[in-house]
């Protein structure tokens, strides 16, 4: 028996199984960014009220400290799993490659995911319970955490785009897996702009409490979180810049040719916004208002942060994880240093459909009856983690991508000239034997002489037990 | 341990021969071995399994407290006496703050099973991959339910209200769970699951395959209650030295959880038994013992319980060791059943390819113990404010000041270490 290690598939037609992740990542990344910052953005404004003797200060840090238990801890506590269980059932292969490197990275993460949970609570309940010396020393460990969460995460998110150094592939040596090439620019820049996203919801807040402060105080607080803000976007931009140099050749190939204008300008323009927030926060402190702070915010998950994850998610294809494993679950190149072989020449030799144990008998071995749904299986397995393969609209839709090609010869071309012999750096090599690679051609041209939009379901004609004589030579 | 495990695995593997089954077993354990991921476990199974097992142990413990914490909410909430009030609004407290703990500490079991049984889990959880994924958003419509409770807690009937829904959407995550766990532990049935007997392939993820209910209320519903009961009695426990709470309501509070969690507890052990009975026989799994301690550790704290209802708040911290002696037999029995489902098909996760390295198990060591020393001195500061009378400010002594600086110290020690190793690495490599 001919096995590879294949999960079951999960195939959402339409809008992709990769968009339940993206929209979880980036709730997530709103969360997370938000509290990492405000941890900080907090300590220093307890280490003010502390030093200049302004305990009114207390007051807003409480405040800001309910928001994020209610806001940012519960959905960011809850999404961070989330992406994790999201990427169990878009590609169990890839969550399955980074945990299996990277579980103690992960495992000391987690020391400090407890830290840092169990100090936001300890935070909030004890702050004028305990003596101010003590509640600050808390707020500080609570702070450096809560930062520590994110140096973890940049290094397995940064080993998923390319482990940076071809070195890694013959040492396996974690360190140069985790501390690559892009670790410490996208740390940097994460780490910026979090105290530009955490200042903005801040003033949010202060806004709010405008009338219960003294001026003074709403005054210190207000330009403290402007200056804050400002250095966080100046210096995210920088970074940016370094981070942008680290990138792959693939991944700039991708930036200029692939992704699209409508995700790359919202976050031009986000930046801008929020940068002239804080500049006005600054100059007029008592401008700022709730109305216009919090939509700011509220902007920057939908023209910031969502299309930042939607970017980030693409400049890493084809590949899923450390360039040895593709967006379609498939091995596509030998790691000798953990004895990971390529599946490719398997593939191409015994057939996907063949290796694949969740593949029913009766679509292993194609025939004039069962080719369409041989092919549509194919697609699924084979494509379905980046194109809409059963309609036309939705996810880079094989209705639009092979519109008026309803001649299986055509299709057949395509597909072997342009995906299987020479295919972009964006996109993984199409594997299987020439058989399969027909029978996905069938189907394709069968589904665009259909109109564009098939039925999901892949139902097989013959019984298991024929089917099993059909295969057995 | 190694080679009980290979006699068992010897024993079960000539069963099978005699009933026939041999041909079977070796193609679901090819395609087991086939899922187990080929970059290898970075360090030794054995090690990761105990971990599991400890973690998963301090994960449910909070899971149990929520939802048992809000079932003792909404009974309270139904009563007008004013203590039932009262516990009412404390466990709404206790379940709020419970659901962040076992959500936080549920990430660590999960990923040490993940490393070891990754056939299991990812095959299960993309059989029914959209209950997966719904499991986050019911989690999180359930828990924002439990802030809403908590936020209306002055109105009962409107707290009341939000806790049902949000115990309820918290008794359907565990619903989800447990199915993923369950079918995992079936790798037999899976492609004929997943493709109907050959006729089809379900890549809808909207398929739920199999359920055990006695599973179910063994595992979740009745340990809820018997749990958060214990926590009764450590509440009545830690609040009685502090003078400006009532010592009458503390004391019904104990005898209350007490009570509760007696009763619970015999629901837990015959829940518990029933499951053991539906587990098929060739899994060797009744005459284990594995599976009677798990039965004698319930039975033992069931007795501990008993002799607690006169004083609870003295016997809080016995029933506390009893309970969690209870929970992490039942621990290790519910990690023994994927040992003895696996083996009969010859999958053992001691023979897990081994990439061994050291780098990252010294980089969680560091970081474990930076975190024990900080842990330790912020919940001894949260336990010092909690017996701080309402309006009065804790004063640390000068040796809790030391351990503050201590774990400012390690702390920020350990963030220089962890960046300057990897400048060092980036030179190396880059420079």
């Amino acid at each position: 028996m001919d096995v590879l290690g294949f999960y079951p598939m999960w195939y959402v037609p339409v809008v992709g199984s990769g968009l339940v992740i993206a929209i979880i990542a980036a709730i997530h990344v709103m969360a997370s960014h938000t509290s990492v910052g405000a941890s900080i953005l907090l300590a220093y404004l307890a280490t003010k009220a502390y030093r200049e003797n302004q305990p009114q200060i207390y007051d807003y840090i409480k405040k800001y400290l309910l928001g994020l238990l209610v806001f940012s801890y519960v959905s960011g506590s809850i999404t961070g799993p989330g992406i994790w269980f999201s990427a169990t059932v878009v590609n169990p292969r890839g969550i399955s490659a980074l945990i299996h490197n990277f579980v103690w990275v992960w495992a000391a993460e987690w020391i400090w995911f407890v830290a840092e949970v169990t100090l936001v609570y300890i935070l909030f309940y004890t702050l004028g319970k305990i003596d101010q010396r003590s509640w600050l020393r808390l707020a500080w460990i609570f702070a450096l955490g809560s930062w520590a969460t994110m140096y973890m995460i940049v290094g397995i998110l940064s080993f998923m785009l390319s482990p940076g150094h071809e070195k890694w592939f013959t040492t396996g040596n974690i360190l140069d897996a985790f501390y690559n090439k892009n670790y410490f620019p996208h740390l940097l820049e994460r780490t910026s702009y979090m105290f530009a996203i955490a200042g903005t919801v801040g003033l949010a807040i202060a806004a709010l409490m405008k009338k219960d402060l003294p001026e003074k105080v709403y005054k210190d607080i207000v330009k403290t979180l402007s200056y804050w803000g400002i250095g966080g976007v100046v210096f995210g931009l920088m970074f940016f810049a370094w981070y942008v140099s680290t990138l792959p050749e693939r991944s700039h190939v991708i930036i200029e040719g692939v992704v699209p204008l409508y995700l790359k300008l919202p976050i031009m323009l986000i930046i801008l916004v929020v940068l002239a927030h804080f500049v006005l926060a600054a100059v007029r402190p008592q401008a700022v208002r709730f109305w216009m702070a919090y939509p700011i915010y509220a902007l920057i998950f939908f023209a910031g942060v969502y299309p930042e994850e939607k970017i980030r998610e693409t400049i890493r294809k084809p590949y899923v994880a450390g360039e040895f494993l593709w967006v379609n679950q498939i091995i596509s190149r030998d790691v000798p240093a953990k004895g990971i072989k390529s599946e490719v020449p398997v593939i191409d030799q015994k057939g996907l459909l063949t290796v694949n144990p969740f593949v029913p008998e009766g679509l292993k071995k194609i025939n004039s009856q069962n080719e369409i749904m041989a092919g549509k299986a194919i697609a699924i397995l084979q494509c379905s983690g980046c194109h809409n393969v059963t309609g036309s609209t939705g996810l880079r839709p094989f209705g639009q991508k092979f519109a008026g090609m309803t001649d299986p010869n055509a299709v057949y071309g395509f597909l072997t000239s342009y995906l299987r012999d020479n295919h972009p750096p964006y996109m993984p090599k199409l594997v299987g034997t020439d058989e399969e690679i027909k029978a996905l051609s069938a189907y394709i041209a069968h589904m665009i002489s259909k109109g564009g939009s098939v039925s999901a379901k892949i139902e097989v004609t013959n019984t298991p037990s024929e089917a099993k004589k059909e295969v057995q030579p | 341990m190694k080679d009980m495990v290979r006699w068992f695995l010897l024993f079960i593997l000539s069963f099978m021969l005699i009933g026939g089954k041999l041909a079977f077993a070796g193609d679901v354990g090819t395609m087991l071995k086939a899922m187990a991921d080929p970059a290898g476990a970075p360090f030794f199974p054995v090690v990761m399994q105990v971990l599991q097992v400890l973690t998963w142990m301090l994960h449910m413990i909070f899971v149990y407290t929520s939802i048992g914490g809000l079932f003792f909410t909404i009974y309270g909430f139904t009563k007008k006496e004013e203590r039932w009030q009262r516990l009412a609004k404390a466990t709404l407290e206790l379940a709020k703050v419970s659901v962040s703990l076992a959500i936080v500490l549920g990430v660590a079991p999960l990923l040490f099973y993940q490393v070891i049984y990754d056939p299991l889990w990812y095959t299960s959880a993309n059989l029914s991959a959209w209950w997966y994924v719904l499991f986050i958003v019911f989690l999180l419509i359930g828990y924002y339910f439990i802030w809403g409770a908590y936020f209306t807690k002055d109105k009962p009937s409107m707290s009341m209200i939000m806790s049902v829904i949000g115990v309820l959407f918290l008794l359907l995550v565990g619903f989800i769970i447990h199915v993923v766990n369950y079918q995992a532990l079936y790798p037999e049935k899976w492609v004929e699951w997943y493709t109907n007997g050959g006729r089809a392939m379900n890549a809808s993820g909207w398929n739920i395959y199999a359920f055990n209910v006695f599973r179910y209320l063994a595992f979740l519903v009745f340990p809820s209650v018997a749990v958060t009961g214990v926590f009764l009695m450590l509440y009545n426990w830690y609040f009685r030295s502090r003078e400006d709470m009532d010592k009458d309501y503390l004391d019904w509070a104990g005898k209350l959880g007490a009570r509760s969690a007696m009763y619970a507890g015999i629901g837990w052990l015959v829940s518990h038994i029933l499951y053991i009975f539906t587990i098929p026989a060739d899994w060797g799994v009744k005459g284990s013992i594995f599976t009677w301690l798990s039965v004698l550790g319930l039975v033992l704290c069931a007795g501990v319980v008993f002799s607690s209802q006169k004083n609870p708040a003295k016997m809080a911290i016995p029933s506390l060791l009893a309970g969690s002696v209870a929970l992490l037999l039942i621990a290790v029995f519910r990690e023994y059943l994927r040992v003895a489902s696996t083996a009969r098909f010859g999958y053992s996760i001691y023979s897990y390819k081994l990439n061994l390295e050291f780098m990252s198990p010294l980089l969680f060591l560091g970081t474990l113990l930076t975190g024990l020393v900080l842990y330790a001195y912020a919940w001894w500061m949260a336990y010092q404010a909690g017996k701080t009378p309402k309006g009065k400010v804790y004063e640390a002594s000068e040796t809790e000041h030391h351990l503050g600086d201590l774990s400012v110290f390690i702390v920020v020690l350990w963030a220089i270490v962890f960046i300057g190793v990897g400048l060092i690495v980036v030179v190396r490599n880059y420079g």
